[in-house]
């Protein structure tokens, strides 16, 4: 499979404790990867490390088949990216923006980000100072998406977004992904989002990658088994038991890792009794997941 | 939007859009001051009194060329430290190259006080006001202006480059340095460490030499 990014060992560490440690990270050519993470989990520092914006301490960084950070200006010219904060000039006006940054980008489409404008509800001669953070958003996913790159890297884009400036900012980034075949990389702690969106997941906690696999692999894989005899029922298990809680009448709920139905023979086996396998959404498999990776650690 | 325009002409648009005000205000002020010091020194009884009047005036030139190498360097980067230099480093550009078209663009920008300080002193060149006997010197002040405003440019702009820690190390290293001469005094030691060193940039062939000297528009 090929990756539009790929780190190895990659390690950083900034300070204060924290670090970023043996990072590897695959993100499949043409995919929208979703990558969660709590606040302060190392989103962020992780991003700038892969586009040359803070220097690697070890590790390889392959963006677009290029090395990072040695290759940044073939990286970059490729590569939209809308950072958590906004990082336009202030005293620019939202045309003056769009001119500066149409001059360094060999693949901008004029028309299509004057469509993009107009969509968006912008005007031209605001100044940047004067954009609600809504209007900000908009006008960073505007620059990245008329750039027409190969690659997006988006880091929190709706962070603070309302529901309807969020709706349009997907919208364009959506329409853009299913008519050019970018591959998207999308950081957010609001799983909901990525869980609609997303066909890979990572999952990053305190520095380090927690989970990386296809979304339907996550979703269909975490599960909540509900087993009476539980005892019987511990030793090899052929899934990841991640949590195991007291449940009713001596029964307990295992929160467990790649399940799939044919793992009901276990207990049959085993002499346990499954009495219900139940589903759980991404948020939840999220949080058990991080439980799981605390407790662990 | 109207066109796309090359990558310098960009930061070029945006640096006139910071600085212009400043650049305005300064190239006021160089315009004038040949024509104010021509102003003080008519009454003046005789030619030595007359250049003596006009020299007065010549510390507004230096402070004029460093005040625009100054504001100007500094306004090229002011908005990148804002942003934490975000936006500029993550346009496909190598990072030399956009410094040298901020620095470039910045030597452009202060094209424009240059010759309004020589239509200024070209009108006084002319001007019937100066006396016979004397002669006017507007381009070699223009050329002394311009050497002096590329220098202080240069200076600042490097250092408004650096990053904050760089600029804490020089100011520590500036405080180490007086803090250095009082110990060193007080142990009785003669030796004038920021005098010496106020010394070695201004004196020539300093950097700063250039701030230095005859800034004379009429002389003999």
């Amino acid at each position: 499979m090929p990756f539009a990014i790929e780190t190895r060992d990659l390690h950083f560490r900034p300070g204060g404790g924290f670090e970023i440690s043996n990072l590897s990270m695959h993100v499949p050519t043409g995919s929208l990867y979703g990558f969660l993470g709590p606040n302060g989990a190392g989103k962020t520092t992780t991003i700038r490390l892969l586009l040359g914006l803070t220097p690697k301490q070890r590790g390889t960084i392959t963006v677009l088949g290029r090395s990072m950070p040695s290759d940044y200006v073939e990286v970059m010219a490729r590569t939209g990216y809308v950072p958590e904060r906004p990082h336009l000039y202030p005293t620019l006006s939202v045309d003056e923006t769009l001119r500066l940054h149409s001059a360094f980008h060999t693949r901008w489409d004029d028309t299509w980000a004057n469509e993009l404008k107009r969509q968006f509800g912008l005007i031209g001669d605001r100044r940047v100072a004067s954009l609600s953070k809504g209007e900000t958003g908009k006008l960073m996913m505007l620059l990245a998406l008329a750039q027409q790159p190969e690659l997006l890297v988006l880091d929190e884009p709706t962070d603070g977004l309302d529901p309807v400036v969020r709706r349009d900012v997907l919208e364009a980034l959506l329409a853009y992904v299913s008519s050019h075949a970018a591959t998207v990389l999308i950081s957010s702690h609001l799983v909901h989002e990525l869980e609609r969106i997303c066909d890979w997941i990572a999952v990053m906690d305190r520095g380090r990658m927690v989970a990386e696999l296809p979304m339907q692999e996550f979703k269909d894989g975490i599960k909540r088994l509900v087993i009476a005899d539980a005892a019987r029922a511990l030793g090899e298990t052929p899934f990841t038991v991640l949590a195991r809680k007291q449940g009713s009448g001596g029964g307990e709920q295992w929160l467990v890792r790649g399940w799939t139905n044919g793992m009901r023979e276990y207990f049959v086996s085993t002499g346990g009794t499954l009495r219900e396998v139940i589903d759980l959404d991404l948020e939840e498999g999220f949080v058990e997941l991080l439980r799981s990776f605390r407790g662990a650690a | 939007m109207t066109g796309k325009p090359t990558r310098w002409r960009a930061l070029f648009e945006t640096q006139w859009k910071w600085t212009r005000s400043v650049l305005l205000l300064i190239s006021l002020t160089t315009f004038a001051i040949p024509l104010l010091s021509l102003r003080s020194s008519v009454g003046a009884r005789d030619e030595s009194l007359f250049i003596s009047s006009m020299q007065t005036w010549a510390v507004a030139y230096a402070f004029a060329a460093a005040g625009v190498g100054l504001l100007t360097a500094m306004l090229a980067w002011a908005y990148d430290h804002r942003l934490r230099h975000v936006y500029a480093l993550s346009l496909p550009i190598e990072r030399w190259r956009y410094a040298l078209m901020r620095f470039t663009a910045g030597i452009t920008l202060i094209a424009l006080p240059i010759a309004t300080l020589l239509v200024g002193a070209e009108i006084v060149a002319h001007s019937a006001l100066v006396p016979k006997t004397l002669h006017s010197y507007p381009i070699a002040l223009t050329l002394r202006f311009t050497f002096a405003a590329l220098v202080a440019y240069s200076v600042f702009f490097a250092i408004s480059s650096a990053t904050a820690r760089t600029a804490g190390y020089i100011l520590a290293a500036i405080g180490l340095m007086f803090a250095l001469n009082i110990v060193l005094r007080a142990a009785g030691s003669r030796i004038d460490l920021p005098g010496y060193l106020t010394d070695l940039f201004l004196a020539a062939p300093g950097l700063l030499a250039v701030f230095g000297g005859r800034w004379m528009l009429v002389d003999v």
